[in-house]
């Protein structure tokens, strides 16, 4: 019972993990609080019923989902955030523009789905169960730790070891420097919002394939979530966001099974207060980012 | 004028609600704290509130006033570890804080209804009340502006390492600064919770969060007019949105991003400063001899 609630919260940890990444990805190089993130991942979802309603193949719907959620995100950033860096206002203003921005993809997703909760049709992904040493797992839960594994092993190699990467780090730390080095600063900037809209909008759909509900207010809770990940992993760590999603996953599920749920969320949100308190740059984080020290 | 008054009379009462939170939430932005703290501290005012006078039948008046003593603790202790954190950080901490309010008062039941919320509380307060407490709330910090302590405010959110360095304990300030904005945001939410007859913890959620950033943003960080501009717009515009019904939300959407990208100051900053510009202008034009020091005296507390 107790291995089997562990195994249940690895797994939905593993997809708070791919939601967070993208949003430690955008907080970490510039300074953002995007939350329009969490309609980003609602329109993962939306996209992925849609194209399996008219007939397309699973692993395409998922595929399309992913790039569409991408492009939209580099549109999101486009339109709202290009703006406020060129004004140098963003902080404040960012987090104006992207509920205006979540706003209206809120009430896109309303419009096209009349209110209703949606789920995909049965046997869009087979439903296999295993018994291994005990514990029952689905093909779904080890396709997404699969998925989750490969992805987030393929994204530390992008930051840590490509070129792309070491822009990405460059303009997060000085973005006036990089750019005397010849570092495009909006080009990083479009490609950090691709890779984060993608990795949201892959994991509305995984959550929407395994939680059974798509509807248009369920990026809010993730979007919480993702503040904690954020600040318990560590701003700018991303093995850091991933272990602590999965943290998270299993204590929400644990205290579920033996606690209650309103519990749940009060100790997870105490977990990130005190966290902030004792380790203001995250259990994770490297030393010296700036949670505590003077701001920009 | 009358008409007007009885046709619009709920919105003109949520209106004042929502400039009377605004200041709140104003009051941590204009001295540096990146606090979305205002629906927590107003959650608690209105629980206290709704509990004190349904249950153990406490009258109004001081039911109010142990409100506003409740905001006042629970920002003073909170303040304590928010002076170690900066920026985003601050705004997560308080968010975290308002998440964990909303999840108590789901989970003590007996104590607060649960989800259901409180219902029953006694309908006391009117347009004239909730008017007189935005005057008293202009007035209070009206005051505070044209003294030192304003000063200071602007002093610590334009940048607290100069403010440390001229001798200005910065933690008592910005605790200060916290403990009104949470005062002001619990007598609100206890205000609220006698006009809307039943509070839920929902009404303190996310959403609240949101709405009382979004006013002040829209309005302004800085001068009196901020909130009552940004209360105005975020009114105004679902009236005006209505005849697009259901697609309010694109409508809303698209002008907070507008807004923003084109008066990155909030629509009562920029008012303000137009007409101080226009003001300086003017008096530079009819003086002969322009007169420098007068100017220089006001630098921090203009911005």
């Amino acid at each position: 019972m107790l291995l089997q609630q562990i195994l249940n919260g690895t797994v939905s940890g593993a997809i708070y993990a791919l939601f967070a990444l993208g949003f430690t990805l955008i907080f970490g190089v510039q300074k953002l609080l995007n939350l329009a993130h969490g309609a980003i991942f609602m329109a993962g979802a939306f996209i992925a019923y849609y194209a399996t309603v008219q007939g397309l193949p699973f692993w395409f719907a998922l595929l399309l989902a992913t790039v569409s959620t991408g492009v939209i995100s580099v549109i999101v950033d486009f339109v709202a955030f290009r703006q406020l860096r060129k004004a140098g206002h963003a902080e404040f203003a960012a987090i104006v523009t992207s509920i205006g921005v979540d706003l209206i993809l809120m009430n896109i997703a309303q419009r096209v789905s009349n209110t209703k909760v949606l789920s995909f049709p049965f046997g869009t992904f087979p439903v296999k169960f295993y018994n291994i040493l005990g514990l029952r797992t689905s093909l779904l839960q080890l396709t997404i730790l699969g998925l989750v594994l490969v992805l987030v092993l393929a994204l530390a190699y992008y930051i840590n070891r490509t070129s792309f990467g070491r822009q990405v780090r460059a303009v997060s730390s000085n973005e006036n420097a990089s750019a005397l080095l010849g570092i495009s600063a909006p080009a990083v900037y479009r490609q950090t919002f691709f890779i984060a809209g993608a990795l949201a909008g892959l994991a509305g759909v995984l959550i929407g394939l395994s939680f059974n509900s798509i509807h248009f207010m369920m990026g809010e809770p993730f979007l919480l979530q993702a503040f904690v990940v954020v600040v318990i992993g560590g701003l700018g760590s991303l093995q850091g966001a991933v272990i602590a999603a999965i943290l998270i996953g299993i204590i929400q599920s644990l205290t579920i099974a033996y606690l209650s749920s309103e519990l749940s969320t009060a100790i997870i949100f105490a977990l990130l207060f005190v966290t902030l308190l004792f380790f203001p740059n995250g259990l994770f984080g490297r030393a010296g980012n700036y949670a505590g020290g003077s701001r920009r | 004028m009358m008409s007007f008054y009885y046709a619009n009379q709920p919105l003109i009462d949520f209106f004042l609600l929502a400039v009377g939170l605004g200041y709140s939430q104003q009051l941590a932005l204009r001295a540096g704290v990146f606090s979305i703290a205002t629906a927590g501290f107003s959650a608690l005012g209105a629980y206290a509130t709704a509990i004190l006078v349904t249950r153990h039948g406490v009258p109004v008046p001081f039911a109010i006033m142990i409100a506003a003593f409740v905001g006042i603790a629970a920002s003073y202790i909170l303040s304590v570890p928010l002076a170690r954190l900066r920026g985003a950080f601050q705004a997560i901490a308080t968010l975290a804080f308002v998440q964990v309010v909303i999840a108590l008062l789901l989970y003590f039941e007996a104590f607060t209804g649960g989800a259901i919320g409180i219902s029953g509380i006694p309908r006391v307060m009117n347009t004239g009340w909730l008017l007189l407490a935005v005057l008293v709330t202009i007035y209070v910090i009206w005051s505070i502006n044209r003294t030192s302590v304003g000063r200071v405010f602007s002093a610590l959110r334009q940048d607290d390492s100069v403010a440390a360095s001229l001798g200005i304990p910065i933690k008592n300030y910005y605790a200060l600064a916290f403990v009104l904005s949470g005062v002001i945001g619990a007598v609100f939410g206890s205000l609220r919770s006698l006009y809307v007859f039943n509070i839920e913890p929902i009404d303190f959620g996310f959403h609240a969060m949101v709405a009382s950033l979004t006013v002040v943003v829209l309005g302004g960080r800085n001068t009196l007019l901020g909130p009552i501009a940004g209360a105005l717009i975020m009114a105004v515009l679902p009236e005006l949105a209505r005849p697009l019904a259901e697609n309010r939300g694109i409508v809303n959407g698209a002008i907070l991003i507008l807004v923003i990208t084109f008066l990155p100051n909030g629509v009562g900053d920029e008012l303000v400063y137009w007409f101080r510009r226009r003001m300086r202008r003017r008096n530079q034009t009819t003086a002969l001899t322009p007169q420098p020091h007068k100017e220089d005296k006001h630098v921090i507390a203009t911005d």
